[in-house]
């Protein structure tokens, strides 16, 4: 009966339980709700009085957006998950995952504040004039969203299952029903126009999935005695007992250089991401823009260093309850990637609190979703769509294409997840591969060297997508039961793995943007303009843009 | 009897038709237009982006350029036919959900009827695109009129 059952489920442990639990599902039920209602008030509360300067977001609130729109189920469950199975190599995502707000702060908030647009493509577009070169950034946003989900997707799926158990939709596994349950309530919501990444939805998904985790990493230490009062330093203590795997730093000279490619993609994947960047586009000044963003790494740091002790405690929980953790008959990587619930209920906690640390995951998902969502059908409606295709085209028409993205976007996840070929970290780090390689060398370059030109940039963009599809080709197509169904050159997947390829696409982009630029014409002297003013030390009034600055002439901004 | 006609416009070719009864109407009976845009924050959010609504929302519609100029030449078209027939106009762009806004519009500037454009859909079409000529009936008891735009 056991065994049935763990089949039936699909993937998760028996130690799980996985079946419907009352109160657990109340509790999301009512969270999802929560999200409804904040949605709908935000859309009806009076826009009247909007012409005159209204409230604006303050820093600490656009922290926490910052937070949840980037805080996703591979922060929540992921990242512990890997610690949990790959030790040290695991820390390579605590390490560029907060690294990579460094870049961000330095080199990108305040510049794009002052560039100041709507989406991702519309600065690389605008920046370069040229359709082409939108066009490029646009596919590359929806492509972002679709491998970005499918983590989320597995991710709500897998803790979905644990709260609901499997409702057995005919013809999938207890996992896949989840998954397209889960996946179906997001994209009805962000299809009738839920306003979930609202910021006072963000801020509100970032407090649900904060208290979530933080209440589980103490509760747990406490009940087993692991710590008391300071989980993420106390953990420290568990490390002697804990396998060797999990301990020992560089083990081999392949984890070092996966190690170093991983982060490193991790780091500018960031600072490439458009569901990400296109805050700082709206916050009220470049100050803002500054301050957001370190009050969204502090908001992000308070789960980032909790990560790896809860990771510890349900390692040495479940060696204790369920079995061995490593080597043949180990944690699956399912299990794996719901340690962070797994650790709760392990510890006999009761079930409302398992639940809450699992909405939490949940919280964390949908919030990123969203951001990814919205981002992947503004590419399309916005960018393509209305800037390319019909530039006539009315709010009714922007309405129905966004709409049609978001259930493409729905629709190619759901089925990308429903046999997903990696963890949820390593599939989201699919995605930062992307953007490091295409988007970031544009937005860096674009705001910091004058002389990049369209040329240059089509140019670069184009090599990024092509050598990011190579190692996605090599190793994770073939997973899907494609190309024979083997990695076809473990060579390559070594030296150009797809969790890190950014490390060597990237510097290749930036070469080929440089010396295509070099060797074609200079951009037009506004455009050069535009960028010195985005870099230039003066400081600009509230709600200026580089482009207000230069066409209400003046003379040149001063050139550091 | 009309003193106030409202005639929302969204740039559309369904809207200009409905302009053209608005503005026979005014000029019979000698009533002041009113031309209003609304800047739909259901395509704001999936077409720039929700971040997008936040700007709106603190007084930053100012710095959104095309939005902007697409609603004041969707309202600056309608003020030039009114005025090479004599009408007087009053141009508006607010943002909002497109009927409530109408209607509140209306109800708050002492509007006597309301003309709209109406697409002529049904089945599929209608489910999907939903009508603002016919959720603004349904909202408010100002006299509408109506005129169908047949495909």
């Amino acid at each position: 009966m056991s065994l049935a059952y763990v089949l039936q489920s699909g993937l998760l442990p028996e130690g799980l339980n996985v079946s419907f639990k009352p109160l657990p599902g109340v509790l999301v039920a009512a969270m999802l709700l929560l999200f409804l209602v904040i949605g709908y008030v935000f859309k009806i509360s009076d826009t009247e009085g909007m012409w005159v300067a209204g409230r604006s977001i303050g820093n600490i609130e656009n922290g926490m957006a910052i937070g949840a729109n980037w805080m996703s189920a591979a922060s929540y469950l992921g990242m512990a998950a890997l610690i949990a199975t790959s030790g040290i190599y695991g820390l390579a995502f605590v390490v560029g995952w907060t690294a990579n707000f460094f870049l961000i702060l330095i080199f990108l908030a305040a510049q794009l504040r002052r560039f100041g647009k709507y989406t991702a493509p519309d600065f690389v577009g605008d920046r370069f004039n040229s359709d082409t070169a939108r066009a490029l950034a646009a596919i590359t946003t929806f492509l972002i969203g679709f491998v970005y989900s499918i983590g989320q997707a597995r991710g709500m799926g897998l803790v979905g299952l644990y709260i609901f158990g499997d409702i057995g939709i005919p013809g999938l596994t207890g996992y896949q029903s989840m998954v397209v349950l889960m996946m179906t309530i997001t994209v009805a919501y962000l299809a009738l126009s839920g306003m979930l990444g609202a910021t006072k939805n963000m801020a509100v998904q970032f407090t649900i999935l904060i208290v979530a985790f933080l209440a589980g990493v103490f509760v747990v230490g406490w009940v087993n005695g692991y710590s008391t009062l300071l989980p993420q330093i106390q953990y420290g203590a568990l490390i002697n007992d804990l396998s060797a795997e999990f301990a020992e730093p560089f083990g081999n000279f392949d984890g070092f250089y996966i190690w170093i490619a991983t982060a490193f993609s991790l780091i500018v994947g960031t600072a490439g991401l458009p569901h990400v960047l296109v805050r700082f586009y709206t916050v009220e000044n470049e100050r803002t823009a500054r301050w957001s963003t370190v009050w969204g790494l502090f908001f992000i740091c308070l789960l980032y260093w909790s990560a790896p002790a809860f990771a510890a405690f349900g390692t040495d929980l479940y060696a204790e309850n369920i079995g061995p953790v490593y080597g043949e008959g180990g944690m699956a990587t399912e299990a794996a990637d719901v340690i962070v619930v797994l650790a709760a209920q392990l510890s006999n906690l009761p079930t409302w609190f398992v639940g809450l640390v699992a909405a939490g995951g949940i919280a964390a998902a949908i919030a990123t979703t969203a951001g990814l969502f919205i981002a992947g059908s503004s590419a399309i409606s916005h960018d393509i769509y209305t800037n390319i295709v019909n530039p006539d085209a009315t709010q009714r028409e922007q309405i129905i294409v966004g709409r049609l993205s978001v259930v493409a976007l729905g629709a190619l996840t759901t089925l990308a997840a429903l046999d997903p070929a990696a963890p949820i970290a390593a599939l989201v780090s699919y995605a930062f591969s992307l953007a490091g390689s295409v988007l970031f060398p544009m937005f860096f370059l674009g705001l910091w060297w004058e002389n990049a030109n369209r040329q240059g940039a089509i140019a670069g963009m184009v090599s990024g997508l092509v050598l990011w599809s190579v190692p996605m080709i090599n190793e994770v197509v073939p997973t899907y039961g494609l190309l024979g169904g083997e990695t076809l050159s473990p060579a390559l997947a070594t030296w150009m793995p797809a969790i890190g390829s950014a490390l060597i696409v990237t510097p290749v982009v930036f070469i080929v943007t440089i010396a295509v630029s070099y060797a074609t014409p200079e951009p037009p002297k506004e455009t050069k303009r535009i960028v010195r003013q985005c870099h230039s030390p003066k400081r600009m009034k509230r709600q200026q843009t580089a482009e207000d600055i230069v066409t209400d002439g003046g003379e040149d901004p001063a050139d550091d | 009897m009309y003193d106030n006609i409202l005639v929302p416009t969204d740039g559309s070719e369904t809207a200009e038709v409905a302009v053209e009864h608005a503005v026979e109407m005014a000029k019979r009976y000698e009533a002041t237009l009113h031309t209003l845009y609304v800047v739909d924050i259901d395509a704001v959010n999936f077409s720039l982006g929700t971040e997008q609504l936040d700007r709106l929302k603190s007084g930053g519609l100012d710095e959104m350029d095309d939005v902007k100029e697409g609603a004041e030449e969707a309202t600056g078209r309608v003020a030039d036919r009114a005025s090479e027939e004599g009408v007087d106009v009053v141009e508006e762009v607010r943002a909002g959900t497109p009927h409530d806004t109408i209607v509140k519009y209306a109800e708050n500037n002492g509007i006597d009827v309301i003309v709209m454009g109406s697409h002529g859909r049904g089945g599929v079409k209608r489910a999907l695109l939903g009508s603002v000529a016919e959720r603004v009936l349904r909202t408010t008891h100002l006299p509408v009129f109506v005129v169908d735009v047949e495909e």
